[in-house]
């Protein structure tokens, strides 16, 4: 089944180049539909959920001699990754249809070729296959930025590319290192699965080669996700994609970065987690209240959407890093739900973009009379971002802030986070109301406002389109879905995340019941 | 004497509360209490259908008060079928376990009696709104219509949310909810930039308010483990807890319920959004800003109320909150124009009364006054609405004139004048007891300056009385005398069908006020009704001995909001402190009576001289309040009272400086630091290394037989250097 999931997009590419011209939308997005089918049918079939084993496996020797034996599966948090991914894509497709007009069949193969490699990372079971694919996914989307690009993609584009690239090379170094020291200590017998070399690196390496482990791995995943310092060029990515490529950046891409630091750096280096997590934390809030106030002054309204990427994977990253159950089924949920609205937000700017040509908040506004459709989807997503309760963005936000709030030496749970990380981070929430509502009142609301050299009433294009319509619809179902039956996710992932955090234990501490540590105290 | 028997809050804290939490019943019986909720939300739901289907008839509005009527008569009913409190489960929402701890927030109601009171008044007034408002809206058919009334049905949706939920987390669904429901009627008119802008602010001002509830809710979940209420009460109420974090965790969770309460009901210093919020249609104003959502604030606290008593403090500074926003909100109230301004700053000034009830522990008297509040402020803002809707659009109380003696006009007069003497606080009338049951207790109550700010409130009621009557004076008495406003209420965006309502609007010449029809007319009737009769229950027998406010006591009385309230620990009935009969001997006394008896004079008086003093400024002789203002603008030394009173002490204007702007320049030198720093000389300039040491070997390259010899002897002794160096590494390290 994960094979099938791989290849499919691949068998697509094939099937797109080979098609004419104007077939190919069709062909990728009855490509991206039977992945999606694919993927519910191994969803519905996946005996993993609330528990913590894998599924879907299968093996394919490659070099043997070296160990290297590409292995595929899935546990319940990337099945849950692999579902965003499928679903995003039809939508992505679909979205592109009259955006995109020329080299088609390039397009929609590069879309599909990323498929695959998200896919790829997602059920990938060996470090080879998972560094082969999180590589790739960089080459599509440097494509689809350079070609079908805005006004400075050549410039986003190498950024980008070049930009993410070093990072994951530090990762590289170290992924290598650590199979060399798992080959060491197994008396030469190499490996690159995943779980071997976790067990590695949990049992075998001391404290300090954990840190530079950390170092190694902070630094590949933390340009992809991105936390602070390494986060400029996801502004500049951002905006110059076309509307397809910034939803799949932001929905999916993004996300190889957290799901990364979930799967790697969480189990395989403990003891220097639980040594650096403040640090990282702190990175994490800085990048939530730095990136929110920059949003505040953007004119820009891709841009600004992009910034509020920084200002909300911080959330996740927090959650991450509060190491207890409710901050890692957080970040889980926060990075389908991150998905959902912002690859939402990234459409409904597109959807404009494609009619007034210009995405300058001073040049475009009011815009609800002309088209209230979309205006009620823009205020819709906005307010699943902002973590309006209800939707979805409050459930992760929510269980992210309360997971960094208790975790302490003073709270309910073992951690090294604590209240005043939560207290400043939750000012997040204030800058997201100020810098999104801001951005609403311009351009839905106030007086209208069109840029110079628009045509002619008559001819001035029209609210939504059905098909544009089809595209948010989904989207807007799973806000609401998740915002209400979050358990979905929640009870599906538990069981891994609690084998995640068991390796915690020993270093924190039990968890205490929260009823029970209040009541050692006894009466005042 | 006083000291020694007075209640003393301080007394309190290791008190244990004396009732205990009413068993609580797991129902199954009651399950169509849910659709106290869900009838609004199929309202919503069709709403947006008739959306969807271009709907241009009145269907929305009948849909909408037709489902509010079913919330209505479902909730008198759950008050009448209920007697204990019971938690009724509607779904899961987010609920998870773990070994060694859980988090569950489920979708479940919690039905007590002060539940039953908040939503009886909530989803009655928000019938009668709803029906005022099919009239109100009328010019909006086919257009804002089924905006405005599927944001009516959101918000009882919300509210419902925020009272009935069984959790904080419910609580906090519908505290965001409500103030969602608020951006979205505030900014109903969404051309106009002034409402775009006042949404916004009431949204983000709120923000504040819920930043302090969601810490207030991970601390209490941190040390408590659980946030359902029963649960709560019960662990607070067998007092084995203890502090977390170094001991303030439960010291601090007040503080942080209080921040939130302040930003929804509109208190110092977060009150700055309620005015503005008059930008929305005046039913919104009326049902949201006024009767219902803006008491939210005071249930969080009655509903949290052992968490305030534990840390006594708390409840001083919730009085001298309320007492001075009270204050400040009167004077401002005062020197405003806008009849709806000035009904919004009254808002804000009885929203502090309420709080100044709950901080010297009449919890009875801060939800009566909410109740009484919630009908007579209805009737103001209905009123003003239907002189804003009939004058098209003016609201200037000096442009107005002689509304009673209009013909048509006579209703919205007459309510409005039942409206004025319930807020003035005149004597028999619903607002003068629900006042008198808070500003007694000031005197009873002992707490830092409780007497000094009891008689600040006594003035503050003066400044009511005068600044209520004001209105009326000038807009209903006097000569018959009124100018057009400038914009029709609906004008803002269908600019181009000006000419539609030429005939019954616009123009100099012509302008004919149109009065109210039936709809607006028979609402404001029953309203102003409910206000009169809401003085009722204070005669009513009560259940308890011994205790005033009939059944609207009692029910607070049954709920979270009087546990812990102490009293008479061996007589655990009585449990109030507002469980005073007439002559209980422990009270304390002003000018050497009871408070509840002096009281009944005191502000009657004091209602009475306002109510004279705007009477004769404002309608007997109105030329002296001009005479007043100039005689005061020409003095230097007072010439600042006046004006500061009018630009509102310029509270915005320091918000802005101290807030908004640093912030502001801090997003651009973020951005700037982004742009050139981080990204210009970290990223790109990193990126520039390779070319610049290219540039640097290049002379290298220079095509010289000479030159190529010299560096390739050179090479050579350095890849020798190396190697001498590395082998002494690696040997040392071999060594060890």
């Amino acid at each position: 089944m994960s094979w099938l999931l791989i290849l499919l997009p691949l068998a697509g590419v094939v099937a797109v180049v080979l098609s004419p011209a104007r077939m190919a939308k069709i062909v990728a997005m009855l490509t991206t539909l039977v992945v999606f089918g694919v993927s519910i049918a191994a969803a519905v079939g996946f005996d993993g959920w609330g528990k913590g084993t894998w599924g879907l496996t299968g093996s394919f020797d490659w070099l043997s001699r070296y160990g290297i034996e590409i292995q595929v599966g899935a546990d319940s948090v990337s099945l849950v990754l692999v579902l965003l991914t499928t679903f995003l894509m039809p939508l992505a497709v679909l979205g592109s249809f009259t955006s995109v007009r020329e080299r088609l069949r390039e397009y929609y193969g590069w879309l599909l070729g990323l498929e695959a490699a998200m896919l790829g990372v997602f059920l990938a079971k060996d470090l080879v296959l998972f560094y082969v694919c999180f590589e790739f996914t960089l080459v599509p989307m440097f494509f689809i930025i350079a070609i079908y690009g805005g006004a400075n993609r050549a410039k986003a584009s190498v950024k980008f590319m070049i930009y993410t690239f070093t990072g994951s090379l530090i990762t590289l170094a170290a992924f290598l290192w650590l199979a060399w020291s798992a080959s060491q200590a197994a008396d030469g017998a190499w490996t690159f699965s995943i779980a071997a070399l976790t067990e590695h690196a949990v049992s075998g390496l001391d404290a300090t080669q954990q840190g530079w482990l950390l170092l190694a791995l902070l630094i590949g995943f933390g340009v992809k996700v991105p936390i602070f310092p390494v986060h400029t060029w996801l502004p500049l990515a951002h905006t110059e994609a076309p509307t397809a490529g910034s939803v799949i950046l932001a929905g999916v891409l993004l996300k190889l970065g957290t799901y990364g630091l979930y799967r790697f750096m969480l189990p395989m280096c403990p003891e220097a987690v639980v040594t650096w997590a403040p640090l990282i934390a702190v990175l994490a809030i800085i990048g939530i209240l730095y990136g929110a106030l920059i949003c505040w002054v953007q004119t820009d309204v891709k841009k600004l959407v992009a910034y509020s990427s920084v200002s909300h994977l911080g959330f996740c990253i927090l959650g991450l890093f509060a190491l207890n159950p409710m901050g890692l089924e957080g970040s889980i949920l926060y990075m389908v739900n991150h998905g959902l609205s912002t690859g939402a937000l990234f459409f409904l700017i597109g959807m404009m973009y494609e009619r007034y040509h210009t995405r300058d908040m001073n040049a475009v506004g009011g815009l609800a009379g002309r088209m209230p459709i979309w205006a009620c989807f823009m205020v819709f997503f906005v307010l699943a971002s902002v973590g309006l309760p209800g939707l979805n963005g409050f459930v992760s936000e929510f269980l992210c802030l309360i997971a960094a709030f208790a975790a302490g030496d003073m709270g309910a749970y073992p951690g090294v986070l604590g209240p005043w990380y939560a207290a400043i981070a939750a000012l997040g929430m204030i800058f997201a109301a100020m810098y999104l509502l801001i951005m609403v009142g311009r351009i839905v609301f106030g007086p209208e406002k069109l840029p110079p050299g628009t045509p002619d009433e008559e001819l001035l294009p029209q609210d939504l389109s059905v098909r544009e319509i089809t595209v948010l619809v989904p989207l807007a179902v799973f806000c609401i879905v998740l915002g209400v039956q979050p358990w979905i996710v929640i009870d599906g992932t538990s069981a891994a995340v609690a084998d995640t955090l068991a390796v915690y234990e020993p270093i924190l501490g039990q968890a205490k019941s929260a009823v029970q540590g209040a009541l050692v105290g006894g009466a005042p | 004497m006083m000291t020694s028997t007075a209640i003393r809050i301080a007394e309190l804290v290791p008190a244990v509360p004396p009732v205990p939490v009413a068993e609580v019943v797991e129902a199954t019986s009651h399950w169509w209490a849910g659709f106290i909720l869900w009838f609004p939300l199929i309202s919503l739901v069709l709403c947006g259908l008739c959306a969807a289907f271009r709907v241009r008839s009145k269907l929305p509005a009948w849909i909408t008060i037709g489902s509010l009527a079913c919330s209505f008569v479902l909730t008198i009913l759950l008050g009448n079928a209920e007697d204990v409190p019971e938690r009724i489960l509607l779904f899961e929402w987010i609920s998870m376990e773990w070994l060694g701890g859980s988090f569950v927030a489920n979708f479940a109601l919690y039905i007590d009696s002060l539940t039953i009171l908040w939503m009886s008044f909530v989803t009655g007034l928000g019938t009668l709104i709803a029906l005022y408002a099919s009239e109100y809206m009328e010019p909006d058919v086919g257009k804002g219509y089924t905006r405005f009334f599927s944001g009516v049905s959101i918000f009882l949706f919300a509210m419902g949310c925020l009272v009935m939920g069984d959790n904080l987390l419910m609580l906090y669904l519908g505290w965001e909810g409500v103030g969602f429901a608020s951006y979205w009627l505030i900014g109903y008119y969404y051309r106009r930039p002034e409402a775009v802008a006042a949404a916004k602010k009431a949204f983000i001002v709120n923000r504040i308010g819920d930043l302090g509830l969601a810490l207030a809710v991970y601390l209490i979940w941190a040390t408590f483990g659980t946030v359902q209420y029963n649960e709560l009460m019960t662990i607070i109420q067998s007092g084995d807890f203890s502090e977390v974090y170094e001991g303030w965790s439960v010291k601090a969770i007040p503080y942080l319920l209080m921040l939130a309460a302040f930003g929804k009901s509109a208190q110092l210093p977060l009150y700055v959004w309620l005015p503005d919020a008059m930008e929305g249609p005046t039913p919104v104003s009326a049902l949201i800003h006024a009767a219902t959502m803006v008491t939210a604030g005071i249930y969080l606290i009655a509903r949290m109320y052992p968490f305030f008593l534990l840390e006594p403090a708390s409840l001083h500074l919730v009085a001298w909150v309320g007492g001075l926003t009270a204050l400040l909100a009167a004077t401002i109230g005062m020197a405003q124009y806008d009849i709806k301004r000035i009904f919004a700053y009254s808002t804000v000034s009885q929203l502090g009364f309420m709080f100044l009830g709950l901080g010297v522990l009449t919890t009875y008297g801060a939800a009566y006054h909410v109740f009484t509040h919630a009908f007579f402020k209805a009737v103001l803002f209905l009123t003003a609405g239907a002189v804003m809707h009939g004058f098209a659009g003016q609201l200037d109380l000096r442009k107005l004139s002689g509304l009673r003696r209009m013909k048509g006009w006579r209703i919205v007069a007459w309510t409005m004048f039942v409206g004025c003497i319930c807020l003035a606080g005149f004597p028999f009338t619903s607002g003068y007891f629900s006042k008198d049951a808070i500003l007694a207790e000031a005197f009873v109550t002992q707490g830092p300056g409780f007497q000094v700010l009891g008689w600040l409130a006594i003035f503050t009621a003066f400044l009511t009385a005068y600044y209520t009557f004001r209105v009326w004076c000038r807009v209903c008495a006097g000569p018959v005398h009124y100018e057009p406003g400038d914009e029709l209420h609906d004008d803002d965006h269908h600019d181009d069908h000006h000419d539609d309502h030429h005939d019954d609007h616009h123009g100099e010449h012509g302008f004919h006020p149109h009065a109210p029809r039936f709809a607006i007319n028979f609402v404001l009737v029953v309203i102003s009704v409910g206000a009169l009769l809401a003085a009722v229950p204070y005669f009513m027998p009560n259940e308890v001995e011994g205790i005033k406010g009939g059944w609207v006591a009692d029910m607070v009385h049954g709920s979270s909001a009087a546990s812990g309230i102490p009293g008479h620990p061996d007589h655990p009935g009585s449990l109030s402190d507002s469980a005073h009969g007439d002559g209980h001997a422990h009270h304390g006394t002003i000018l050497g009576m009871d408070p509840h008896s002096a009281m009944y004079y005191i502000s009657g008086v004091v209602g009475g001289v306002g109510l004279l003093l705007a009477f004769w400024l404002h309608l007997w002789r109105r030329q002296d309040a001009d005479r007043l203002r100039s005689w005061l603008l020409s003095r230097a030394w007072i010439r600042w009272l006046p004006v500061a009173m009018e630009n509102k002490w310029y509270v915005d204007e320091v918000y802005h400086a101290l807030v908004r702007a640093p912030l502001w320049l801090l997003g651009h030198v973020f951005h700037a630091f982004d742009r050139y720093i981080v990204d210009g000389l970290l990223v790109d300039g990193t990126s520039r290394l390779p070319r610049l040491l290219g540039r640097w070997f290049q002379p290298l390259q220079n095509g010289l037989l000479q030159s190529y010899a010299v560096t390739m002897a050179g090479g050579a002794v350095l890849i020798v250097l190396m190697m001498v160096l590395m082998m002494q590494f690696f040997q040392g390290g071999a060594v060890q």
